[in-house]
């Protein structure tokens, strides 16, 4: 009797062991959710741009996937180890992005400078284009100015037209003086831009007043004649110097003759060549 | 396998050291199915890590959901720990600290974005300003 008892204690022991030690499991069962977590990394694997890039993620990701892929008696801890392994898949799946993102950058620098050297090219070029314009411009301008006489001084362009335009004493210009006038009435005709000063001089023979007044009625009729050739009268100051401003002596004829002049000064000229 | 029913009067005479020890290891076994009874320490603060770490790389800029999840369940485990929950509080834990480093890599991902459309972009207009460029001159 003793030894069965003892026999039977040790089978109650070996059952109470056996229902403990199972207590906290159920059937075991792999937890709901792991399928969807393996095919997501599975889907991460196989992308071809994206499975090499983010390597120790993907593993750590693949490891959490198989923990939460084991059956578990414990349907919480299943749930648990399944959310962390789908939160591990997205995490890798978005380093790889990133990883992703900065390699193309590389290409997308290159496109960009690409276009920007095209870019500066093309302006190099407009420029180049625009240069030469600009020197053709000057150019003619340059040959006009010699065209017409001109001398540059402190105050502009200064043309001098001789008294051979005007008759002695007399104010209307010589149908010789057109030629040159006209140059002139192109030039300014063709440089908006530009305004003139006509200053009339005369040499010291004669009353000043007579000879403000002679030197004044030369450069109108210098004025009127630009107006003609459509010069805007606005654009033309007349003024009458008389005999006060020689660039000769008086002593001499030749002196006088180079005194005897009216002066086209086309102002503005030195602060630009357009 | 044969079930032998226990007898009252034979369970008063069951003190045998065999079953002491049996009931030992199974009071062991409920117990180690059971919540540790240590607060889960190493991952609260691997979690509050990851969330500040997320933070300084301003998520909440890139709003992100994930990163508002992680710290609530970091609140969570907290108070769990309180209650002495530890195995709760030791998954709340976990559970928010991938939550604030998929907030941290979707955040980075975001920027790489912006970044890259950024280029793009300017690469566009450099394109389309010379295309201009290029009528006016023809």
């Amino acid at each position: 009797m003793k030894t069965h008892r003892h026999s039977t204690t040790k089978q109650a022991a070996v059952v109470i062991a056996t229902v403990l030690l199972t207590a906290c499991m159920t059937s075991p069962t792999k937890p709901e959710g792991a399928t969807e977590a393996r095919n997501k990394l599975m889907q991460l694997q196989s992308d071809p741009q994206l499975a090499t890039r983010a390597p120790v993620a993907i593993k750590d990701a693949e490891s959490a996937v198989r923990a939460a892929e084991q059956p578990q008696k414990d349907v919480a801890l299943g749930q648990h180890l399944v959310y962390l392994a789908d939160r591990k898949v997205e995490i890798a799946s978005a380093q790889a992005q990133s990883r992703l993102l900065q390699d193309q950058r590389k290409s997308l620098s290159e496109q960009r400078e690409g276009a920007r050297l095209d870019s500066r090219t093309l302006e190099a070029d407009n420029a180049k284009l625009d240069t030469k314009a600009a020197q053709q411009q000057n150019e003619d301008l340059q040959r006009q100015i010699v065209e017409l006489n001109a001398k540059t001084t402190e105050r502009g362009l200064v043309i001098t037209l001789g008294d051979l335009l005007f008759a002695t004493g007399k104010s209307e210009l010589r149908g010789s003086a057109s030629t040159h006038l006209d140059k002139l009435a192109s030039f300014l005709n063709q440089h908006k831009d530009r305004t003139v000063v006509i200053e009339g001089h005369t040499d010291s023979v004669g009353s000043d007043g007579s000879n403000v007044s002679l030197s004044q009625r030369r450069a109108d009729a210098v004025k009127t004649y630009l107006m003609h050739q459509s010069v805007e009268s606005n654009r033309i100051e007349a003024t009458g110097k008389g005999e006060g401003d020689p660039v000769a002596t008086n002593d001499s004829a030749s002196g006088r003759q180079q005194n005897r002049r009216v002066e086209v000064i086309i102002v503005n000229m030195a602060t630009s060549s357009r | 396998m044969k079930l032998t029913p226990f007898k009252p009067n034979a369970t008063a005479t069951l003190a045998t050291p065999l079953l002491i020890a049996t009931a030992i290891a199974a009071l062991f076994t409920l117990t180690s199915c059971m919540s540790p009874p240590v607060p889960p320490t190493q991952e609260l603060q691997a979690a509050e890590s990851a969330i500040n770490a997320a933070e300084q790389a301003r998520v909440a800029d890139y709003a992100s959901p994930e990163l508002g999840e992680a710290r609530d369940k970091l609140a969570a485990a907290r108070t769990a720990v309180e209650q002495e929950n530890m195995m709760v509080a030791q998954r709340l834990a976990e559970q928010s600290r991938v939550d604030a480093e998929l907030a941290a890599a979707k955040s980075d991902a975001a920027k790489a974005q912006e970044v890259n459309d950024e280029m793009m972009k300017s690469t566009d207009s450099l394109k389309q300003e010379m295309q201009r460029n290029t009528g006016a001159q023809q």
